[in-house]
């Protein structure tokens, strides 16, 4: 079982990591061409203008200042204020805004991914090397090697440009104005439909989610099933399958049995670090279909120089990353006792 | 407050659900559709609709929503706080100017000011009566004597600091403005310290937006989020999430009300797709048209393109400052015709822009007839460096942006062409793409050898363009005698001169014409200029974009204007 | 993380000799028929990286200046597919069949490159971590901890701001060589750790070998096989991440053939317009080309000791 102390260690040890992470970002940042003052100043700007504006945001302080100035301001959980996207506002309720966008595309991406990987790993494990493994296996591999810049084009050709039955782009129609409760536009337009007995709202939401969650999903579901596969293999194997299946169970329910649970538990890490792949796969989903997450918001950010939106931004992601990870660890320790602690 | 603002968005979305039943019910049956759209904006036109668009709006739910799709959402809804076109497009729908551009043209009309006096040194202004901010506050001359200090002075009380406004505050009004003075409530009186003939058109650029005193003492820095202006339209909500700024008419308008109850700016990042969601009816008025998006909208059956000629410049500027064979004419004569700007317009930017021939566009006056573009000439070319002595070809740097802006939409593949244009005259071109902010920092250091940029008009006036980009507007000490160019390190040197190019002859041209209030002699002091620049040849002239939209063919009132705009309350929807 | 932890498995542990030689590594792969495809493949997207190159060079395929420059006048602007144009061609009036064929150069070229670099760094990190332990085996892994605490694209974009524009795609080949060193640096010390426990080892050690000796000689060749399968999986993804770069305007320079960039154009310009082919035949080859590595990898893995397999899942 999981003891406290191993939590407390495991937490403890994400402290260096995490003041690395924040180094590294500010390194970054200040290793980049241009200047942040130039960005808000404008092409009209005269250079004494542009002097005012670095003055103006303490960017003429050494840089030991700059730094320990931010990583106070990163312990206070205060990331500043956007310099040109949002001007301005604090870089946190931009990402409050934003941030459910990208969850929600990533965790209907996931869920597709999990229910079809899932059973396609088993299938493929109990009939090895059958013509249905294969099949299974090279679509697997299919998935994992088409880019989802090339599949999320491909299926907004079909399915919005010849079929014309599903939207290519945004997260809803324009006509709605859906009320934001937990920005989660797909649970915010349901509530509202519950309230109001009118679902078109959520409709259009949920036909705005299906291709890019399906791009993620398709993606998500190939790397889980070859998991699945080779960790059901690992614990057929095993001596304890053997004896189970030399007692004379079906092999049917010998699998569902005692190898399912055992099997999963590195899919779950398999899964554990999809996820933050999905938060980077975002970036691109959301390009392509022209939803306005975190991840378009940073390529914008970094296009502009919007630095403080930047900077906000990896540093959240990085953040988020390092937990789902603790968390797949844990939850690793507590399915595998056997795990060296 | 907040809690407010929840239960408005509430209602908002009770009115959104109960349109998309009636589109829905649209679509099944073409004869609701008349009944379903025809109660709601277009017979209530005019004057006479306003009290009944009033009383339509709010909870009903039964309002006619105009869609502007656009490229990026708004950074900020504070034209104090913006040098970005995109912002603006908002802000012009919120706020008026003193004096403001006819829709469509660049002649000034009445604005907040009914009457305007420029003589010598001293504007004098009188102000119109009667008219209420958003916030139910009454516009006085206090609201622009309080909306100028707050660009322009940072001891007022309520400047919001140097990274906050613009650099417009001084571009604008603080560099040619001693003092502004009331007399009585509605009458202005600015001092100049020069003679300044563009002044009026500066009045009536978005930068001049007049602000209530109220709001900028109640909301500081708040106003980039929560605009409050005397505008036709008043800020409802900006729903950051899904890119979106919904807007309602202001039934109070001073002016032409609108037509339509509410305005939605949305932005769709990609071109095709923004002309893809005109075509299938999710947006009334699309811009950012580029030639493959202009291809759906001409396709569109549910659409049509509109363009005209726009008001700006694209050029590739020669840094004299730096590279020695620039400074030889005939190097840059010889480019100049080396350069297939026909070939530039005509294959990589597909026809959405004309070639340049001068500094301004045939829109703006002072436009020089007689001028033509350099034509494609590689003999003559290779004949002119032979002169020069550079016969053997030398090589250069061209800093290039790398995303598209409207005078240069295609930069990086108009870079290849001058690449493989110079390399026929013995030329050799190194390409350095950047994004646009450290470029712009890198030309405004004279870093380049050779770089593109471009301009979009301010206020339409021929200074905004030979006096903004060609002049170094330095002090006379500065310049080295018989020398047709300043160093980047000069004291004051305009950084937007990126040729660093200082023609005496145009220079005196240029200042002269900006102090003379006579009409006829400024003209023919722009068209000398014009025909000096052209033979020089500072820049390599290369384009004037045009501007297009994509309107809906249920729009009808939209007027294309190539300043200020767009002029939403004209708008209609049938 | 996770996938340094050391599940035992009761697999039958084979003595060192018999894992030293590759023989049945190789016999086993040989025997995976989708292995074999993926050989294949990548033998073919060679075949084909050569020819466009070797063309280029010698002149009986079109030049790298030829394929980057408009072509207007010599051919049609978005010709559709034809026996003429197999794949098209662009708004630039570029035959896409000739860019396609020479984007394969410059996607395993520059694939090589990244895959190359990290593999050697992250090999010399995870050897040397595994080997002397204690604080430097701490300072290299936290090292590395901080790196892999980004998502891996998000990390390659930010440090692509900080490299100079003119670098091309090199700078999208530093960035992602910087993430992807981790990688490699975590599954090479797994697997030393396991060499270094065996007891040869530390015979060969008492026995006065140099520590340099010792890393080179024994414990390098004995990670070979889950580093080879490490290097295969990356590549395909170093591919897709490298064309991503370009796709999101941050890896190769305008004009370039390269694949990411075409399909970056191809979409946002040519999807809705009809024009499908400008963004689909440069998918199509990616996703072969990355296919073929995948398979190839897949195959490996399973082939592998089971007991290195662990360091590389």
């Amino acid at each position: 079982m999981v003891s406290k102390r191993f939590v407390l260690k495991r937490l403890l040890l994400l402290v260096p990591v995490l003041f690395g992470v924040a180094t590294l970002v500010f390194a970054i940042l200040h290793l980049s061409p241009g200047d942040p003052a130039r960005v808000i100043a404008g092409q009209r700007a005269t250079d004494a203008q542009v002097a005012a504006v670095r003055a103006d945001l303490g960017l003429d302080d050494p840089l030991w200042v700059q730094y320990g100035r931010y990583l106070v301001d990163i312990v206070t959980l205060n990331l500043g204020e956007s310099y040109i996207i949002q001007r301005g506002t604090p870089i946190l309720t931009i990402l409050r805004a934003r941030l459910p966008v990208t969850l929600e595309l990533a965790i209907y991406g996931q869920v597709i991914g999990i229910l079809l990987g899932i059973p396609f790993g088993i299938i493929s494990a109990v009939k090895q090397d059958t013509l249905t493994d294969h099949l299974t296996r090279v679509g697997a591999l299919t998935g994992i090697s088409m880019p989802i810049y090339w599949t999320g084009p491909l299926v907004i050709l079909l399915f919005a440009q010849f079929l014309n039955v599903l939207p290519a782009s945004n997260r809803i129609a324009s006509q709605f104005d859906p009320p934001v409760y937990t920005g989660l536009i797909t649970v915010d337009t349901f509530v509202f439909g519950l309230q109001s007995g009118e679902f078109a709202a959520f409709v259009s939401a949920a036909s705005h989610m299906l291709l890019p969650a399906a791009v993620i999903g398709v993606y998500g579901m190939a790397l889980i099933s070859r998991m699945m596969r080779s960790s059901m293999l690992e614990v057929i194997r095993q001596d304890y399958m053997r004896t189970a299946r030399a007692k004379g169970q079906g092999a049917k329910i010998t699998v569902m049995k005692h190898g399912f649970q055992n099997a999963l538990i590195p899919v779950i890490t398999v899964i554990g670090i999809q996820f933050g792949t999905l938060l980077g796969g975002a970036v691109l989903t959301e390009t392509v279909f022209g939803i306005g997450g975190i991840g378009t918001m940073l390529v914008q950010a970094i296009e502009v120089g919007d630095y403080p939106v930047v900077q906000g931004t990896v540093l959240v992601f990085a953040f988020l990353f390092t937990l789902v990870n603790l968390g797949v660890d844990l939850t690793y320790s507590y399915l595998d006792p056997r795990i060296d602690q | 407050m907040s809690r407010d603002i929840d239960r408005r968005a509430f209602l908002k979305a009770a009115g959104g659900a109960a349109a998309a039943a009636t589109l829905a019910g649209c679509a099944a049956d073409p004869d609701e559709t008349g009944t379903g759209t025809e109660g709601s904006g277009t017979t209530e036109a005019g004057g006479d609709g306003t009290e009944a668009t009033e009383s339509g709006t709010e909870s009903e739910g039964e309002g006619s929503t105009l869609t502007y799709a656009r490229g990026n959402d708004s950074g900020t809804l504070d034209p104090q706080n913006t040098t970005s076109g995109e912002d603006v497009k908002v802000t012009n729908q919120v706020y008026d100017q003193l004096i403001m551009f006819e829709p469509g043209q660049t002649t000034l009309r009445e604005g907040l000011a009914t009457e305007w006096n420029l003589e010598g040194t001293t504007v004098t202004l009188t102000l119109r009566e009667g008219v209420t901010f958003h916030n139910g506050d009454d516009f006085t001359a206090d609201d622009f004597i309080a909306t100028f200090n707050r660009f322009t002075n940072p001891d007022y009380e309520y400047y919001p600091g140097d990274s906050y406004v613009s650099a417009y505050g001084p571009f604008t009004l603080g560099n040619w403005i001693d003092s502004v003075s009331k007399d009585g409530d509605y009458s202005l009186t600015i001092e100049l310290n020069q003679k300044y003939a563009p002044f009026l058109r500066n009045l009536a650029m978005f930068a001049s937006s007049v602000l209530s005193q109220q709001a900028i003492q109640e909301l500081g820095q708040e106003l980039a989020q929560n605009p409050v202006g005397t505008g036709p339209f008043q800020f409802e909500n900006w729903d950051t999430s899904n890119q979106r700024i919904r807007l309602s008419a202001n039934g109070d308008y001073w002016g032409e009300a609108p037509q339509v109850d509410e305005v939605v700016f949305s932005a769709v990042g990609s071109n095709t797709t923004r002309a893809q969601t005109l075509d299938s009816g999710g947006a009334d008025i699309i811009d950012g048209i580029g030639a493959q998006a202009s291809k759906i909208v001409q396709d569109s059956s549910n659409a049509e393109l509109v363009q005209q000629a726009g008001i700006n410049v694209g050029y590739m500027a020669f840094n004299m400052a730096k590279v020695e064979a620039f400074r030889e004419t005939k190097v840059r004569q010889a480019i100049s015709h080396a350069i297939d700007t026909q070939a530039l317009v005509e294959n990589i930017f597909k026809g959405i822009a004309e070639q340049a021939s001068q500094p301004i566009p045939s829109n703006v006056f002072g436009f020089n007839d007689d001028l033509s573009p350099y034509e494609q000439n590689l003999e003559r070319a290779q004949t002119l460096l032979d002169e020069a002595g550079y016969g053997d070809g030398f090589s250069f740097e061209l800093a290039t942006f790398k995303n598209p802006r409207t005078y240069n939409p295609s930069p990086l593949q108009a870079a290849q062409l001058v690449k493989s244009n110079l390399a026929e005259i013995g030329i050799e071109v190194s390409i350095n793409q950047q994004s646009f902010n450290p470029f712009l920092d890198y030309t405004s250091a004279g870093n380049h050898d050779a770089c593109f940029l471009g301009w979009m008009t301010d206020n339409a006036d021929p200074d905004n363009f030979f006096y903004a980009l060609l002049h170094p507007q330095v002090a006379d000490g500065e310049l080295t005698e018989g020398q047709d160019w300043v160093s980047f390190d000069a004291e004051g040197f305009n950084t937007l001169n990126v040729a660093a190019w200082a023609n005496r002859d145009y220079m005196t041209l240029v200042e002269e014409a900006q102090t003379t209030y006579d009409q006829t002699v400024r003209e023919e002091k722009y068209k000398q200029a014009a025909k000096i620049a052209h033979d020089e040849a500072p820049w390599v002239f290369m384009d004037h974009a045009k501007e297009l939209r994509g309107v809906a063919n249920r729009v009808s009132g939209f007027v294309l204007a190539p300043i200020s705009g767009p002029f939403l309350n004209l708008v209609s929807l049938n | 993380m996770s996938t340094q932890t050391q599940t035992e498995t009761d697999s039958t542990r084979r003595g060192f000799v018999s894992r030293l030689r590759a023989s049945p590594f190789l016999s086993d792969l040989l025997s995976n028929r989708l292995a074999l495809a993926g050989i294949a493949l990548i033998l073919a997207m060679v075949a084909v990286a050569l020819y466009a190159r070797i063309g280029a060079l010698v002149g009986f395929a079109p030049t790298y200046a030829e394929l980057q420059s408009s072509q207007f006048g010599a051919n049609p602007s978005l010709a559709a597919p034809s026996a003429e144009y197999p794949f098209g061609t662009d708004i630039q009036a570029r035959n896409i069949f000739d860019r396609v064929l020479y984007g394969s150069w410059l996607a395993l070229k520059f694939g090589t490159v990244t895959v190359g670099i990290s593999t050697a760094a992250g090999v010399s990190l995870g050897v040397v971590a595994a080997y002397y332990g204690d604080i430097t085996d701490n300072v290299i892994m936290r090292t590395m901890d901080v790196l892999l605490a980004f998502p891996s694209l998000l990390l390659a974009l930010a440090l692509v701001a900080i490299f100079p524009n003119e670098l091309g795609l090199w700078r999208a080949v530093t960035a992602l060589t910087l993430v992807y060193t981790p990688r490699f640096a975590r599954v090479v010390r797994g697997a030393a750790l396991k060499v270094l426990e065996d007891e040869y080892v530390d015979a060969t050690i008492a026995l006065g070998a140099t520590d340099p000796r010792v890393l080179v000689r024994h414990v390098m060749p004995n990670c070979l096989a889950p580093i080879t399968v490490q290097s295969t999986l990356n590549f395909g993804l170093a591919i897709i991440d490298l064309a991503a770069l370009s796709f999101l305007g941050f890896g190769a320079e305008p004009g370039s053939p390269s694949w990411g960039l075409m399909l970056s154009n191809g979409v946002s310009q040519g999807l809705l317009t009809g024009d499908w082919w400008w963004s689909f035949f440069p998918g199509l080859f990616l996703a072969v080309t990355v296919l073929g590595f995948n398979l190839l990898g897949d195959g490996m893995r399973d082939a592998l000791d089971p007991r290195m397999r662990e360091a590389v899942d």
